[in-house]
């Protein structure tokens, strides 16, 4: 415990330096209220996604930009011909999806999913390697991946899908789960970026939730069950309410994943920045006593939420999956019983 | 207020199609090789281990209730030995009792069959004695009878009685013989 809370410390303090270096920034400025916009300026930059990972040299003032490449694969001839930035901004900016343009570049986030992914991959190809022969798993380590791993599945998986389908989602949610937690934990190391921060790979694993989610209530009710639950089984005649009404709601699911995780991670990143910003806009040294400390908490808090956001999103998958193997069976009412339930906690925690 | 331009002017919020398409790709991918890597062991693992556990419960549980079963058996057969000894003793003691109660009725039975038997002798040989007394009795009285009449035989009168009475008893000599004999 004393070890980890020295390790926390350690990271903290690379936060700490790190935000320093927006403070010196602003410094420049005179303007108060420029000086408060150029720091809320670094923070969303920070905390935004980008074409360059800055890498930021300890015990100096250098940033060092590492240009990441840009993949630009027009749907139309000639869609992908930079244009001006339309926020007013420095620079030209290549127009969207929208104008034909498919923007498939690698920014910082990317960088930091894949690098949570090859992480992931590492530690649990290490975890394989182990001697397989002893049942019995040794260390912290083993122990705490165990429990987290027969969490998902009883928990998650066992409680919210049911006994017979649980286990044919495991892997997704296990998946889910440590891919998830890898990306909100790398964000609280120095250099590091939040991925999770980012709302297009919340909104790309929300997606994926979505398309399992659906697979499972064609597997479970077949094509045509599926598509008669879209009309929520009432009259004919109110079809044409109900199926906007249904629709919509299979989209708001992902939706609120996406949002949900997004926005908590965020926050968190956000509020140590803003604390420690406050040192520097307000010109006084001693608001760091205050401020540094709150922002600890922020930060040990955030390592928290790491793990809560982590385990939201997989319940509520594992939730919508068991929605959706529910549909096959109606009739089996003790497991819409337990959903619903689940519902409730989950509203409770989101 | 400056955050609503700085909000406008930043990407945090915009949501990049490309980044969409690599993170579904990243996951599926993250998914596939640990379905096959780390997911199929640690779980066909942690199962072998729960049936390990559970089999080793039942086991014990099996053999503990053997167990109490051969405790139960034993206990029966130690009890059933206990009456078995007991009842043995029993019948032992009664059939001796028994064995002593015959042999006392036996042995009674003898003393009043000899005791009876005893009496009979007495009563035969009294009865003999008896007879034999008086057999003397009748001789002694022939005898006296017979010195009584023999001494008044010259007397006329005697004389016919005696006469008249050999008369009456053609065998007189003869029956006190026989009586002599006997």
């Amino acid at each position: 415990m004393r070890k980890a809370m020295v390790l926390f410390a350690c990271l903290f303090a690379g936060t700490v330096w790190a935000s320093s270096q927006a403070g010196e920034h602003g410094v420049a400025n005179e303007d108060k209220d420029a000086e408060g916009e150029d720091v809320a300026g670094y923070i969303l930059h920070h905390v935004s996604d980008s074409n360059e990972y800055e890498f930021e040299v300890p015990l100096s003032h250098n940033h060092i930009p590492i240009h990441l490449p840009q993949i630009l694969i027009p749907l139309k001839e000639g869609a992908c011909t930079p244009v001006a930035d339309p926020h007013g901004g420095h620079g030209e900016v290549y127009p969207g999806l929208g104008a034909g343009c498919l923007d498939l570049s690698i920014t910082k986030h990317t960088v930091m999913m894949w690098l949570a992914a090859l992480l992931l991959i590492g530690s649990l190809m290490i975890w394989s390697n182990r001697d397989k022969t002893k049942l019995v798993p040794r260390g912290a380590g083993a122990n705490l991946f165990e429990m987290l791993v027969l969490f998902v599945r009883d928990e998650l998986a066992i409680k919210n899908i049911g006994k017979e389908e649980g286990p044919r989602y495991v892997p997704y949610l296990l998946t889910a789960f440590f891919f998830i937690l890898f990306m909100n934990l790398l964000g609280l190391f120095p250099w590091m970026a939040t991925a999770t921060g980012n709302i297009a790979i919340t909104c790309g694993l929300a997606l994926c939730t979505f398309f399992v989610t659906q697979a499972a209530g064609i597997r479970a009710a077949g094509i045509g069950g599926y598509l008669k639950h879209l009309t929520g089984g009432v009259a004919p005649w109110l079809w044409p309410i109900m199926i906007p009404v249904e629709f919509l709601g299979l989209f708001t699911k992902p939706f609120a994943l996406t949002i949900r995780l997004f926005a908590n991670m965020l926050a968190g990143h956000i509020v140590i920045f803003f604390l420690l910003g406050l040192i520097f806009m307000l010109r006084n040294p001693a608001v760091a006593l205050v401020s540094v400390p709150f922002a600890f908490g922020i930060y040990l808090l955030e390592l928290f939420v790491a793990f809560v956001q982590a385990y939201v999103f997989t319940m509520l998958s594992a939730l919508f999956i068991g929605m959706s193997v529910a549909m096959g069976h109606h009739h089996d009412d003790h497991h819409e019983g337990g959903a619903s339930h689940d519902h409730g906690k989950a509203h409770h925690l989101g | 207020m400056f955050l609503p331009s700085v909000l406008a002017a930043s990407s945090f919020v915009e949501v990049r199609p490309g980044l969409i398409f690599w993170t579904i790709v990243t996951f599926v991918i993250v998914l596939l090789v640990l379905r096959a890597k780390a997911w199929g062991p640690i779980l066909s693992l942690v199962e072998e281990r729960e049936k390990q556990i559970a089999n080793a419960i039942e086991s014990a549980k099996r053999e503990r209730a053997e167990a109490e079963k051969l405790l139960a058996d034993q206990k029966t057969a130690i009890a059933e030995a206990r009456r078995e000894a007991a009842e043995t003793t029993r019948r032992v003691q009664a059939e001796s009792e028994k064995f002593r109660d015959e042999l006392m009725a036996k042995s009674r039975k003898e003393a009043e069959e000899l005791k009876l038997s005893a009496r009979r002798e007495i009563e035969d040989q009294k009865t003999k004695a008896i007879a034999e007394i008086r057999a003397m009795a009748v001789d002694l009285a022939v005898e006296v009878a017979g010195k009584l009449i023999n001494e008044r035989m010259d007397d006329a009168k005697h004389r016919a009685l005696a006469e008249q009475f050999v008369q009456g008893l053609p065998g007189a000599t003869s029956a006190t013989a026989t009586r002599r004999s006997a």
